[in-house]
């Protein structure tokens, strides 16, 4: 047996979190999973449970000329369905697993699971995505980047809600999403790819790529963005040399889904492409 | 024809949509036990010691079986005819373990959860040896997997355990190597392909339990209930009268439950305990622990003159059976049977080789059963020579390929096991099913290639093949027809309805040879006290075999209604006719309708019970063909490829029921094309079974497999009850060679190893653009 709590405001479950240690079950895809022995036995959960899928303040999409907030309890299918959220963002959430996965996950789930092949992490990364963090004792924001550490593991404390993710409204003239699973629905990424850039006239304002499912955590190097912007400036980009710079810092695995050289060699492509296809020269 | 060549709704298909209790789970008691396996974890050892006290004691069990408490007997479990032609290497329980999810004990106990704790607590002290993980090397390895004295074949297979060799067939006509010199054209190719798993959506399920007067009742999700008892007889040492099979609804079986799974168990523990006890296969038992497509080596070389006419055929084939040999030789034969007679003007054919044991999963029936392995070798080596020679490969294949009325000495030297039969192909459409594929599939638009975008190719490609229609001389089914009042028909007959709809098409052959409407005959298959013989749904045996016994009843019992109606009117029986409701004289004076006669034969006037059995055992297996065209594209950037379109036109003679024989051969089209670029199979270092669940072995989905394009062409079998062959297997052949054809054909990558990977394409690009 397993003590459920289900609260009807943010406040009371932030009070429950506050006074034992509780696993926090939003849409449970990946919880279902993971407590999982036997078919036709329930899942296990070693602490108590509390329900925040139903809490209205974490199922909120506000969009201003700043700020795309998304409440951490808005399940995938309540993202593809807004109809204020570009469809660039949304492409990222409509390639995830299923139409019964994407009505039950959340975003807030997705991103607290830390998974490296985590499907919206690239984007999000890319993006310059935040998340906000409440307790009973105030909120805090911190970057994406900074939020996960390691494959399962980031910053948030047992007391904490992961409450909204916020994310700038910048606008992109050229953008890509790339997954590559090992079919179309239902299958874990090989690798997943975001390329985002900003071009007035001939000059290359801004560039980002990130890279998902080849490194402990989603791979972004501001060190090369900017590089590339500058050679796109001084009309000297050398696409070689760009990526070299990227193979020396994504470092795949082989593992059951796909082999190191194939993951790092992809995302060499997409890069060349993405460049290629960007129209400053 | 009324009622055959007519999509009539299967006879279970609302039950079964609506949720009705039909499978094996279903209708297992209430209160029966539940029996769980404890498997081996290591690929090879043997038991030194087994400690089940601990187990026994917990509450709620009820018995734990190891090998030093059930009866020794060596079977085979392949759900064959019988002698089998699969070496006997299986005892219910062993003191060795040969692949990691081998059976070490079983518990039953009162429920699930105690069962699996007992399992835990069963001590086992393994001698851990050193095992064969790698089939190349299996031949002559230092470890021996089957070393007991009692391990033997049924007659001469080849079988030499000592070697670890399985089976061993060897076979020639004409002077291969002299032919293949003289050819202007030769080309040669290595293929692999893998061990795919049947994932059909019931687990492999049973229970059993004792009936009042003593007899053991075992309900299994099996395809072949009369081998069933008669295995299960043999293994427990039980005599045959002792023993019932049932068979309920099943959750397709595609093969994989042809042969025997927990029924030893689950039959041991009723008689053991006096309780009924069931075994519910888990999703990873059925991944490690049931049988698997048999990998094969395969390596082809074919021969041709200058104007393209194909020569020698010669096809070497290493098989790998895993740790028990199921199917060994078999299916390994069939790759050769069933691909070798389409281009039956090869002068010198050459086929043989090896089947080993290994520590892996074993190998057994699986849908196209070895001619899905075999055509995907000969089918892209022929393409492969179509390109050599310079001609269109479709072209190409119409030049070679066999006709109507045609033979091949291949039909003659090899059947299953044994010998084959010497035939004639009385209906072949092939030349239509390729000229009406390439108008469907677009092929003169679209051959070899197209530039879609910037990182987009489109190639399309080809293949055509051949199944058989049940094992002629040795496999037999059976129907009886009894006629009840109110004019309706019982047809009982031993075939064995897997999902396939085949009660619904017996059905309508027998309504047909009555001249009835469908509605009027009730079906009762597969149940070994009440129905009569039939080896089961394996083959592609059940239209044709158990089809043409239906037709054969039907027929007769058409002629005792009419000498019924004739006793009846007091004529002789060349004067009445049974047009399907009415009894008439030819001269119209007198008229009876069926319901009544019935009931009268019933109950007041000349009673009796009209009743036929007949039966029918094939001389010939007349193979149903099929022309397959893929179209695929090829992502540059990632390696990956789309299947984009999948054309097959497929000759079965007279589909008895279209709409069932449409879903067949889709059916079998998405399995193939899942073994060709999704169904990976990966094992740990130490044979562990890696890709054991839905998560990490990849069927395609919906979306991956877009427009499938199926026609069936005009066609008469005259040996085949309304002139029907066989359907089940033959949609699962083409993939493999058509889906590879198409990707050499867009982007010069030949994929010689299954599945397809966009790995392996993007290295090979990356190769190439050196």
């Amino acid at each position: 047996m397993v003590k459920v709590y289900r609260p009807s405001n943010l406040k009371e479950a932030l009070e429950i979190i506050s006074s034992e240690k509780c696993t926090l079950f939003a849409g449970g895809t990946d919880l279902m999973v993971k407590g999982k022995s036997w078919s036709g036995l329930e899942p296990s959960f070693d602490r108590p449970v509390v329900f925040i899928s139903d809490l209205d303040e974490l199922r909120k999409i506000k969009i201003n000329e700043f700020f795309l907030t998304i409440g951490g309890a808005c399940t995938f299918t309540r993202i593809i369905d807004n109809s204020q959220i570009p469809d660039f963002i949304k492409e990222a959430f409509i390639m995830i697993a299923s139409p019964g996965i994407r009505n039950m996950a959340t975003i807030g789930g997705n991103i607290c699971n830390s998974s490296p092949a985590g499907d919206c992490l690239p984007l999000l990364y890319a993006m310059d995505a935040s998340v906000v963090l409440e307790s009973i004792y105030g909120r805090r924001e911190v970057n994406i980047e900074d939020f996960i550490l390691g494959p399962g593991k980031n910053v948030i404390g047992w007391n904490e809600i992961l409450t909204e993710v916020r994310i700038p409204t910048k606008n992109f003239k050229i953008r890509a999403y790339r997954k590559v699973g090992t079919r179309k629905s239902t299958a874990l990424s090989k690798v997943s790819f975001a390329g985002l850039a900003e071009i007035e006239g001939e000059e290359l304002k801004d560039i980002r790529f990130a890279f998902g499912a080849v490194g402990p955590t989603v791979v972004r190097s501001r060190r090369i963005e900017k590089k590339i912007v500058e050679m796109v400036s001084e009309k000297k980009l050398e696409v070689g040399e760009i990526k070299k710079m990227y193979g020396s810092i994504i470092k795949p695995i082989d593992d059951q889904r796909s082999t190191a050289n194939y993951r790092r060699e992809v995302c060499l492509r997409f890069v060349e492409n993405f460049l290629m296809s960007c129209k400053w020269r | 024809m009324k009622e055959v060549n007519k999509s009539v709704p299967k006879k279970d298909g609302m039950g079964l949509t609506v949720g009705k209790p039909a499978y094996t789970e279903d209708l297992a008691p209430q209160n029966a036990l539940t029996v769980k396996v404890l498997r081996s974890p290591y690929p090879f050892a043997r038991i030194k010691n087994i400690d089940t006290e601990k187990a026994e004691k917990l509450k709620g069990v009820k018995c734990v079986l190891t090998y030093k408490n059930v009866p020794r007997n060596i079977v085979t479990r392949a759900g064959q005819g019988y002698p089998e032609p699969s070496p006997h290497d299986k005892f219910i329980l062993d003191e060795y373990v040969r692949y990691i999810g081998d059976e070490v004990a079983a518990v039953a106990a009162e429920d699930e959860v105690t069962a699996v704790e007992a399992l835990k607590l069963i001590e086992v002290e393994y001698e851990k040896l050193e095992p064969v993980l790698d089939f190349e090397r299996a031949e002559g390895h230092p470890s021996i997997i089957h070393p007991e004295k009692e391990a033997h074949e049924m007659f001469p297979t080849g079988f030499n355990p000592s070697k670890n060799i399985a089976a061993e067939y060897h076979m020639s006509f004409g002077d291969l190597d002299k032919t293949l010199k003289k050819c202007d054209y030769v080309v040669s190719e290595r293929y692999y392909t893998q061990a795919q798993n049947h994932t059909a959506m019931e687990t492999h399920s049973s229970f059993a339990y004792v009936d009042i007067n003593g007899r053991l009742n075992i309900v299994s999700s099996t395809q072949t209930p009369f081998h069933a008892r008669r295995i299960v007889g043999e293994a427990l040492g039980l005599p045959l009268d002792k023993i019932r099979v049932i068979k309920p609804r099943i959750g397709g079986g595609y093969g994989g439950k042809q042969a025997l799974h927990g029924e030893f168990l689950v039959a041991l523990v009723a008689l053991r305990t006096g309780r009924s006890a069931k075994l519910i296969y888990t999703r990873e038992e059925v991944f490690e622990a049931t049988y698997t497509r048999h990998p094969m080596r395969i390596d082809v070389t074919i021969g041709a003159d200058k104007d393209g006419n194909i020569k020698a055929i010669d096809m070497e084939i290493l098989s790998n059976t895993g740790a028990y040999a199921e199917h060994a030789l078999t299916v390994f034969m069939v790759a050769g049977s069933k691909t070798l007679p389409l281009y039956n003007k090869a002068e010198a054919v050459r086929f043989g080789g090896k089947v080993v044991y290994t520590n892996h999963t074993p190998a057994g029936a699986f849908r196209g059963y070895g001619a899905v392995q075999g055509n995907f070798a000969l089918e892209a080596t022929i393409d492969k020579l179509a390109l050599a020679v310079g001609k269109d490969p479709v072209e190409f294949r119409v030049q070679n390929m066999i006709k109507e009325g045609e033979t091949s000495p291949v039909f003659k030297i090899m059947g299953e096991g044994t010998e084959g039969v010497d035939m004639t192909v009385d209906s072949c459409k092939l030349e239509y099913c390729v000229k009406r594929g390439m108008e469907l599939c677009g092929w003169k638009d679209k051959y070899p290639r197209k530039q879609i975008g910037k990182n987009k190719v489109r190639g399309i490609g080809s293949a055509i093949a051949m199944q058989g229609s049940g094992i002629p001389c040795i496999d037999m089914g059976s129907a009886v027809i009894k006629l009840n009042d109110g004019g309706f028909f019982n047809l009982m007959v031993g075939a064995t309805d897997i999902g396939t709809g085949s009660d619904t098409i017996l059905a309508q052959i027998a309504a047909e040879a009555l001249g009835v409407s469908t509605d009027k005959v009730v079906v009762y298959s597969s149940d070994t006290d009440l129905t009569p013989f039939d080896c089961g749904a394996y083959a592609s045996s059940t239209t044709y075999v158990s089809g043409n016994a239906v037709y054969r009843a039907g027929r007769k019992m058409k002629g005792l209604i009419e000498k019924a109606g004739a006793e009846r009117f007091g004529v002789s029986k060349d004067e009445v006719e049974f047009d399907g409701e009415f009894i008439r004289t030819k001269d119209g004076r007198n008229s009876v309708s069926l319901s009544q006669l019935s009931t009268e034969l019933y109950y007041s006037n000349k009673q009796k019970q009209l009743m036929v059995c007949e039966s029918f055992c094939g001389e010939v297996s007349p193979p149903p063909f099929l022309a397959g065209f893929a179209e695929v594209e090829v992502d540059l950037e990632t390696g990956k490829v789309d299947l984009i379109d999948y054309t097959a036109v497929v000759d079965c003679g007279t589909p008895i029921n279209p709409n069932l024989a449409r879903i067949q051969i889709e059916g079998g089209l998405v399995q193939g094309i899942g073994m060709t670029m999704f169904e990976g199979v990966k094992y740990g270092e130490n044979g562990k079974l890696l890709t054991n669940n839905f998560l990490q072995y990849r069927i395609p989905s919906r979306k991956d497999i877009n427009k499938l394009t199926v026609e069936f062409a005009e066609s008469y079998e005259p040996s085949g009850p309304f002139g029907a062959k066989s359907v089940g297997e033959i949609g699962t052949d083409t993939p493999p060679a058509a889906i590879t054809n198409a990707i050499y054909n867009a982007i010069g990558v030949r994929v010689t190893k299954l599945p397809v990977t966009p790995e392996y394409i993007l290295m090979e690009l990356k190769k190439k653009m050196k």
